[in-house]
C-alpha cells in the first residue's frame, strides 16, 4: 500500500497500529502467565496477572479514542475505514482476552486441594491451543495475512472439539466422584474462559480478512458449541 | 464463537459487499463515447448506464474528464468551436448527439447547474419565469403556479415568497443556487445536470443542496460532479471514477466507498494519488 499524501495521516494510522500491537503482545503474555500459575498453583503469579489488567484496559481507552480522533479528522474510506473501523473491534476482543486471563488467575486461586491438579491437566490441550491461536491471530493481523487468519478461523473447530473433550471428561468426574465437583465446577469455568478465549482469536482472525479484502459483516447467527457443552 | 447468519460455506470475511444491479433499460446509456478538444481525446471509450431517479456521482482529479462528460448529456459543447463527441448517448433510447436530435428538445429534458450560481440580473420571479418563456406559452396564473412550484421544489418558496419582485443577486450563494436548480426544474426536465453545485458555499447552504438532491431524486435523474468524497458518498447511490478520460470504476457508491474493485480507485479517494 502506497502512502497517503497527507503524511501526518500515515503517522496516526500507523501509531493505532502499533498500540494494538502493544496491548496484543500483553494480552498474550497475560494468557500465558495465568495458565502456568494456574498449572503450578502460584498465587503470586496468578494475583500479578490480575494487577496488570488495568495496563490492557488503559490501552484499549486509548485505541478508542485514536479511532473516534481519526474518524472525526480524517473521514477514512475504503481499506483505511476498514483498517480502523476492525483495529477497533480487534482491540475490544484482546480486551476480552485480558479478561479471560484475569478470570483464569482469580479461579485458579479459589481452586481447592491437590486433586484439583490432576484434574488440572484436563485443561491442558485446550490451553494450548488456545494460546497458540491467539498467537496466530495476532501475526496474521500484524502482517495482514489473510491465509494465517483462515488457519486461525479453521482451527477453532478443534478448540470447540478439546473443549467439548474436556467438558465430558470432568463431567465424568464429578459424576464418579461426587467430592470433585467444587473442584471440577471451577475446572469447567476455566475450561469455558480458554474456549472463549479461542473464539476471540477466531474473531481477530476474521478482521483481518475484512480489514484486508472488505465484507460487508453479518450479523446475528447461533453460538457455536460442541453437543452437549453448555454455551 | 458467533457464527455468520449465510448459509454460503465462505466466512463472512472473505465474501464481497455486492454491487446494485442496474434495470435492463437505463434512463441513460452512454456506448463508446469519445470526445475531442481539437487533437486531444479527453474521453476514451466511455460506457456507462444510469438508472432513473437515482443520483450518480461522477469523482477523479481536475483534467480527468468529469466536467466534460456531464457535459456532453446536454451537448453544451456545442457552442464551441473544435469540440467533437462521438458515440453514443441514448436518452429513453434515443441517441441525444445525433445532429437530428434538436438542442431545444433537449434542453427541456436536461436541466443543468453550475459550480457557481449565475442568477439573471433580474427578479426572483423573472428568474424562473425567463427560461419557461422559451420552452412555453403559459397565461399569467399558470406562469405564477409554475414558478411557485419550481422554488417550493428547491426549497426556496418560504424564503423568497414576500419578495418575488427583488433583484435575485440580492439573495445569498446559497439561495441563489438554489434559485438556479429551481430555474432548471420549473422547465420540468427528467435529468438534472451538477457541476460541482456546492463547491462554493458554506457547510449550512451545502447540507441544504444536499438534501435537496435526495428529494429531488424521487422525479428526477440526478448527475453530480464534485471534488467532494464525503459529499459523493453523502448523496449518490452510484459513483463513477474517472482517470485521464477514462471511466475506472462504477459501482454502488457503498461499494466504491468500503470496498473499490480497482486500486487506482482506492488510491484516489483515499488520498493516495502520487
Amino acid at each position: 500500500m502506497i502512502d497517503h499524501i497527507l503524511k501526518s495521516y500515515d503517522d496516526e494510522l500507523a501509531r493505532l497500529g502499533d498500540e494494538l500491537l502493544r496491548m496484543g503482545e500483553l494480552a498474550l503474555r497475560q494468557l500465558q502467565a495465568a495458565i502456568v500459575a494456574m498449572e503450578q498453583r502460584d498465587e503470586v503469579a496468578a494475583r500479578r496477572v490480575i494487577d496488570a489488567d488495568d495496563h490492557i484496559d488503559r490501552l484499549e481507552r486509548e485505541i478508542s479514542h485514536d479511532v473516534v480522533r481519526l474518524l472525526a479528522l480524517r473521514a477514512p474510506i475504503a481499506g483505511d475505514l476498514r483498517q480502523v473501523f476492525a483495529t477497533l473491534r480487534v482491540a475490544t476482543d484482546i480486551e476480552r482476552i485480558g479478561d479471560h486471563a484475569v478470570n483464569l488467575a482469580r479461579r485458579s486461586i479459589a481452586l481447592p486441594g491437590d486433586a484439583a491438579v490432576q484434574l488440572g491437566a484436563a485443561l491442558r490441550p485446550l490451553a494450548e491451543l488456545a494460546t497458540s491461536n491467539v498467537r496466530a491471530a495476532l501475526l496474521a493481523w500484524r502482517e495482514r495475512d489473510t491465509g494465517r487468519a483462515r488457519q486461525v478461523w479453521e482451527a477453532d473447530t478443534r478448540l470447540d472439539e478439546a473443549w467439548a473433550a474436556c467438558f465430558r471428561s470432568l463431567l465424568a468426574c464429578m459424576m464418579d466422584e461426587p467430592r470433585t465437583i467444587t473442584s471440577c465446577t471451577q475446572l469447567l469455568l476455566m475450561a469455558k474462559d480458554i474456549e472463549r478465549v479461542g473464539d476471540h482469536a477466531s474473531n481477530i482472525a476474521e478482521n483481518v480478512g475484512f480489514a484486508v479484502g472488505g465484507a460487508t459483516i453479518a450479523i446475528g447467527g447461533g453460538l457455536r458449541d460442541p453437543a452437549g457443552a453448555p454455551a | 464463537m458467533i457464527e455468520p447468519t449465510c448459509t454460503s460455506t465462505q466466512p463472512w470475511w472473505l465474501r464481497a459487499v455486492n454491487g446494485t444491479a442496474l434495470p435492463s433499460h437505463p434512463k441513460l446509456a452512454v456506448r463508446g463515447l469519445d470526445f475531442h478538444y481539437g487533437d486531444s481525446r479527453v474521453l476514451k471509450n466511455i460506457e456507462l448506464d444510469i438508472a432513473q431517479n437515482t443520483v450518480t456521482a461522477i469523482i477523479g482529479p481536475s483534467g480527468c474528464g468529469k466536467s466534460t462528460l456531464l457535459r456532453v448529456f446536454n451537448r453544451i459543447y456545442a457552442i464551441y468551436p473544435g469540440l467533437k463527441a462521438s458515440g453514443q448517448v441514448l436518452l429513453d433510447g434515443e441517441n441525444i448527439l445525433d445532429p437530428g436530435y434538436s438542442l431545444n428538445r433537449l434542453r427541456s429534458k436536461v436541466g443543468m447547474v453550475f459550480q457557481k450560481p449565475v442568477p439573471f440580473p433580474m427578479s426572483i420571479f423573472d428568474n424562473i419565469a425567463y427560461g419557461i418563456g422559451h420552452h412555453e406559452r403559459l397565461g399569467k396564473a399558470d406562469l405564477a403556479d409554475r414558478v411557485e412550484e419550481a422554488l417550493r421544489r428547491a426549497a426556496l418558496w418560504d424564503e423568497v415568497k414576500d419578495k418575488l419582485k427583488r433583484s435575485a443577486l440580492g439573495l445569498s450563494g446559497g439561495q441563489q443556487q438554489r434559485l438556479c436548480i429551481a430555474r432548471s426544474i420549473a422547465l420540468r426536465p427528467e435529468v438534472l445536470l451538477l457541476d460541482e453545485p456546492t463547491s462554493a458555499l458554506d457547510p449550512i447552504a451545502t447540507s441544504r443542496i444536499e438534501q435537496l438532491i435526495d428529494e429531488l431524486k424521487r422525479d428526477y435523474t440526478i448527475l453530480i460532479v464534485t471534488h467532494n468524497m464525503q459529499q459523493a458518498a453523502r448523496v449518490s447511490d452510484r459513483t463513477a471514477f474517472l482517470y485521464l478520460g477514462e471511466l475506472v470504476e462504477v459501482d454502488a457508491t457503498e461499494k466504491i466507498f468500503t470496498q473499490p474493485g480497482r486500486k487506482q480507485t482506492e488510491d484516489y479517494i483515499t488520498g493516495r494519488f502520487g
